[in-house]
C-alpha cells in the first residue's frame, strides 16, 4: 500500500479543499420516520445516515432485563450499495459488531436508565452511504434522535474524529484520508464536561499528538453540538412561527 | 421569555431543584427535550414518556387476567396492575378500560382502581407529553373537541384516548391537530374555528 | 398482536362496513405518492418513493460477475428486500423473514417479466457479465411495500449509471453512459377485509386483511406479475375488476415514474 499511496496534503490543503482542523458540512434533520419513538437523518460530508429509536420497552428476550434499569441496544449497519465500490455484504459484520457495541456503551453513560428498569431502548443506526466516519457521524445522529424521542438524557453527546496525515494533525477524516492515515482517533465527547465517551485508535501518535487531537475534536464540538441542537428547535420553532 | 430547551442545557448557574432538570457542580442542567418557562421555572416536555402519578386517569387494555390481578396495556413501559378484588366489574383480555393511577410503586408497577369498561368506539394513541393540551386549561380544549365532534371522548394521561359517536373521524383530525401544534399559541381559537368551518 | 391493536383493528372493520377507510380515502385510492431518484450517489442508481407513510429506497450496485451457465451470454439481476427494524416496532433483527424473501421475488418477477433490464447488454465477454443487485430498504413501514418497492426499483433502474470495464478493471465514476431499460412496469396491491377490497391498503389495514392481490402491468397494459397473498380467496369477477383498476390506476404510477429527473 505504501507504494500506492495518494498525497493527502498539497500546500496545507487536504484532498477536499479542507483545512486541517476544518469539519465536512453537516446537515441534521429530526424526526423523519412516523413508526420510531424518535428519529434523525444526518448528511456528514458525504455519508447519509438515518437513527431510530424505539422504545423503552419490555425487555425482550426477558432474561436479558435489569430489573434496576434500561439496558441499551445499539445495531449500526450498512447497506450494501453504500459505499463507491462493490456491492456489499448486507447484514452485521465484526466490524458492525464492535461498533454497535461501543454505540451502545456512549449512550449507557448519558441516558438516565435508571429511571426505566426492566425495559431495552433500541437504537438503530443505518448506514446509507459512507465516506468515512460514519460511526461517529452515527453517534451524533442518534445523539438526536434519542432526545426527540423524549429519553431523559444528561446531555447530547456528539462524536467526531481526528487523525495523522504524515506529522499532521487533523480533523474529520473521509474515505480516502480514513484508507491512507496514518492515525485514526474517533472520539464522543459529553459537551457539558468534555468527558471522553468513546475512544479508539489505530496508528501511530505521540502523546502531544493525542492532546492536539481531543483539542481539535472539543473545539469541533461547538459546532456540532449546534447543529444537533438546531435540528431538534426546528420543527418546533417552524410550527410556531406559522402562528406567531 | 421561554425557550426550547435540549437534554444537557444548562438552565441555570445554580443548583435548582425543578423536575426534568439535575444538577452537577454548582449548575442545574435540563434532560430533555422541552420548553423551558423562565417566569414559572418549569419545563414542559415536548416528547417523551409517562411518568405515572397518583390519580391520574388512564386508558388502558386488559391484557391477562392472573386469577389475583388483571395486567393491564397502558401502552407505556411501565404494566398497569388491577387487584381482582378490588374491581367492581369483572374484566376480560381485551377489555378497554378507564381507571385511576393509585400508586406507582417501587417495583414500577402501575397499580389502578375504579376500573370502568368501554364499548365500542375508536383508541387513538397520541405522545403522552401532549395530553395535557388536549385537555386544556379547565378542560377547555376538551369541552370544544367534545362539542364540535359530537363525539364521547375520554383522555388518559397516558396518551391512549378513547373516542365513540359523532363525527370520529373529526374528532381525530383535530386531535392529531392538537398533538401537532401544541407548543403555539392561540390554538383553542383554531380548533374552535376548524369546528365552525366543518363542524357537525 | 397485542390487544391495543385488536381493539384498533375492531374500529376500522366497524367503519368499512359502512364504506369508510379509517383515514377517509376512497376504497380505490391511493394515499399521496413521492418519488426521487439519484439519493444515494456512492449507488449506481437509487430512489426513495413514499405512499403515505411507506417509505422505501431502492440502490442499485453493478458489479462484473460470472454469468448463469444455462445463460451464458446474458447478465445477472439479482434483487434483495431488508424489512429493516427501524421500519417498524413489529420486525425483528436477522435473516430475510419469508416476507421480505416473498416481496424481493414479486419485484423481481414484475421487472424480469417486463424485460427492463436489457441482459443481453450485459455481456462484456467469455465468462464475464454484469450483474445488476438492487436492494430494496424498508425505512418506515405503513402498508403496500409491494407498491413501493417495485416503484423504486424501476424508478432507480431508468436512472442508473452502466459502469465501464477497462484493462480488468471496473470504472464507476466519470462520464457513464446510462443502463439500459425497455419500458416501465408498475404494480397495484389490493386488500380484502370482510368482503370489502381496498386499493393500497396502509399498515392497519394490512394487520386485519383476509386476502391480498398484487397485479403487475407494462405500459401496453400486458400483465407481467401477479401474487397472491393469504388465507382469503377472491371471486373470478373480483379479480376482473381488480385488473381494469390497476389498467386506469397505473397510469398514475407511470406518470410518477416518467416525471422523474436525476
Amino acid at each position: 500500500m505504501e507504494g500506492n499511496k495518494p498525497q493527502l496534503i498539497i500546500d496545507g490543503k487536504r484532498t477536499d479543499g479542507r483545512g486541517f482542523d476544518e469539519l465536512r458540512p453537516i446537515k441534521i434533520e429530526a424526526n423523519i420516520l412516523k413508526n420510531a419513538n424518535g428519529s434523525a437523518y444526518i448528511e456528514w460530508g458525504n455519508n447519509k445516515i438515518l437513527a431510530a429509536v424505539y422504545g423503552p420497552k419490555e425487555a425482550l428476550p426477558k432474561h436479558t432485563a435489569d430489573p434496576t434499569m434500561a439496558i441499551i441496544k445499539s445495531r449500526y449497519t450498512m447497506a450494501p450499495f453504500s459505499s463507491l465500490e462493490e456491492h456489499g455484504r448486507s447484514g452485521p459484520n465484526r466490524r458492525a459488531t464492535e461498533i454497535s457495541k461501543v454505540t451502545s456503551e456512549v449512550f449507557e453513560n448519558i441516558i438516565m436508565r435508571e429511571m426505566f428498569p426492566g425495559t431495552e431502548i433500541d437504537i438503530f443506526i443505518e448506514v446509507l452511504q459512507s465516506d468515512g466516519g460514519t460511526r461517529a457521524a452515527g453517534i451524533t445522529v442518534a445523539s438526536v434522535a434519542l432526545a426527540a424521542a423524549g429519553i431523559p438524557m444528561y446531555d447530547l453527546p456528539y462524536a467526531v474524529s481526528a487523525g495523522k496525515i504524515g506529522d499532521q494533525m487533523v480533523l474529520d477524516l473521509n474515505k480516502i484520508e480514513d484508507n491512507y492515515s496514518d492515525a485514526d482517533i474517533p472520539m464522543a465527547i459529553s459537551p457539558r464536561n468534555g468527558d471522553i465517551l468513546l475512544l479508539q485508535m489505530d496508528g501511530s501518535i505521540t502523546k502531544e499528538d493525542f492532546s492536539t487531537a481531543y483539542s481539535m475534536v472539543k473545539k469541533a464540538g461547538a459546532t456540532i453540538s449546534k447543529i444537533q441542537k438546531d435540528a431538534l428547535k426546528a420543527p418546533y420553532e417552524k410550527i410556531i412561527e406559522k402562528y406567531r | 421569555m421561554n425557550r426550547i430547551i435540549v437534554p444537557g442545557e444548562v438552565i441555570a448557574e445554580k443548583e435548582i431543584r425543578m423536575p426534568y432538570t439535575y444538577t452537577e457542580g454548582g449548575k442545574t442542567y435540563s434532560t430533555v427535550l422541552g420548553i423551558y418557562e423562565a417566569e414559572h421555572s418549569s419545563i414542559i416536555p415536548l416528547e417523551g414518556l409517562w411518568s405515572p402519578n397518583r390519580d391520574d386517569d388512564v386508558v388502558g387494555i386488559v391484557e391477562e387476567d392472573k386469577g389475583s390481578v388483571y395486567i393491564v396495556d397502558l401502552n407505556s413501559p411501565y404494566t398497569g396492575v388491577i387487584i381482582s378484588k378490588f374491581s367492581q366489574t369483572e374484566l376480560a383480555p381485551g377489555d378497554v378500560i378507564y381507571a385511576k393511577v393509585k400508586e406507582f410503586d417501587e417495583k414500577k408497577e402501575v397499580i389502578l382502581m375504579h376500573p370502568r369498561k368501554l364499548y365500542g368506539g375508536k383508541i387513538i394513541n397520541v405522545k403522552p407529553s401532549k395530553v395535557p393540551r388536549i385537555i386544556g386549561n379547565k378542560n377547555t380544549m376538551l369541552n370544544e373537541l367534545i362539542q364540535g365532534s359530537k363525539s364521547n371522548i375520554i383522555v388518559g394521561m397516558n396518551g391512549m384516548l378513547w373516542v365513540k359517536g359523532g363525527d370520529v373521524a373529526l374528532a381525530t383530525e383535530a386531535i392529531l391537530k392538537i398533538q401537532e401544534e401544541a407548543h403555539t399559541q392561540g390554538l383553542t381559537d383554531r380548533i374552535k374555528k376548524m369546528f365552525e368551518k366543518t363542524g357537525v | 398482536m397485542g390487544y391495543i391493536d385488536i381493539v384498533k383493528n375492531e374500529y376500522i372493520k366497524e367503519i368499512l362496513h359502512k364504506g369508510i377507510r379509517d383515514d377517509g380515502r376512497k376504497f380505490m385510492q391511493y394515499r399521496s405518492i413521492q418519488a426521487s431518484v439519484g439519493t444515494i450517489p456512492n449507488a449506481e442508481g437509487s430512489a426513495e418513493v413514499d405512499i403515505g407513510n411507506t417509505k422505501v429506497l431502492a440502490g442499485i450496485k453493478i458489479d462484473v460477475d460470472t454469468p448463469m451457465p444455462d445463460k451464458p451470454e446474458e447478465g445477472n439481476l439479482i434483487v434483495s428486500a431488508e424489512l429493516l427494524p427501524l421500519a417498524s416496532p413489529d420486525y425483528d433483527i436477522g435473516p430475510p423473514s419469508p416476507a421480505a424473501i416473498e416481496l424481493a421475488r414479486v419485484v423481481d418477477r414484475g421487472i424480469r417479466a417486463a424485460n427492463i433490464l436489457d441482459t443481453q447488454s450485459l455481456f462484456i465477454e467469455k465468462d464475464k457479465v454484469w450483474s445488476v443487485f438492487i436492494d430494496i430498504y424498508v425505512l418506515n413501514y405503513d402498508g403496500n411495500l409491494f407498491d413501493a418497492s417495485t416503484l423504486s426499483a424501476v424508478a432507480a433502474l431508468l436512472h442508473t449509471r452502466q459502469p465501464k470495464y477497462e484493462e480488468e478493471k471496473v470504472i464507476r465514476e466519470g462520464t457513464l453512459p446510462k443502463l439500459k431499460t425497455n419500458g416501465m412496469v408498475t404494480s397495484c396491491t389490493f386488500g380484502k377485509i370482510n368482503g370489502n377490497i381496498l386499493l393500497d391498503p396502509d399498515g392497519s389495514e394490512e394487520s386485519i386483511m383476509d386476502t391480498r392481490l398484487t397485479i403487475a402491468n407494462d405500459e401496453n397494459n400486458n400483465i407481467k406479475a401477479m401474487q397472491k397473498g393469504l388465507h382469503g380467496t377472491f371471486s373470478i369477477k373480483e379479480v376482473e375488476s381488480m385488473i381494469d383498476t390497476t389498467f386506469e390506476k397505473s397510469k398514475d404510477l407511470r406518470s410518477v415514474l416518467s416525471s422523474l429527473e436525476n
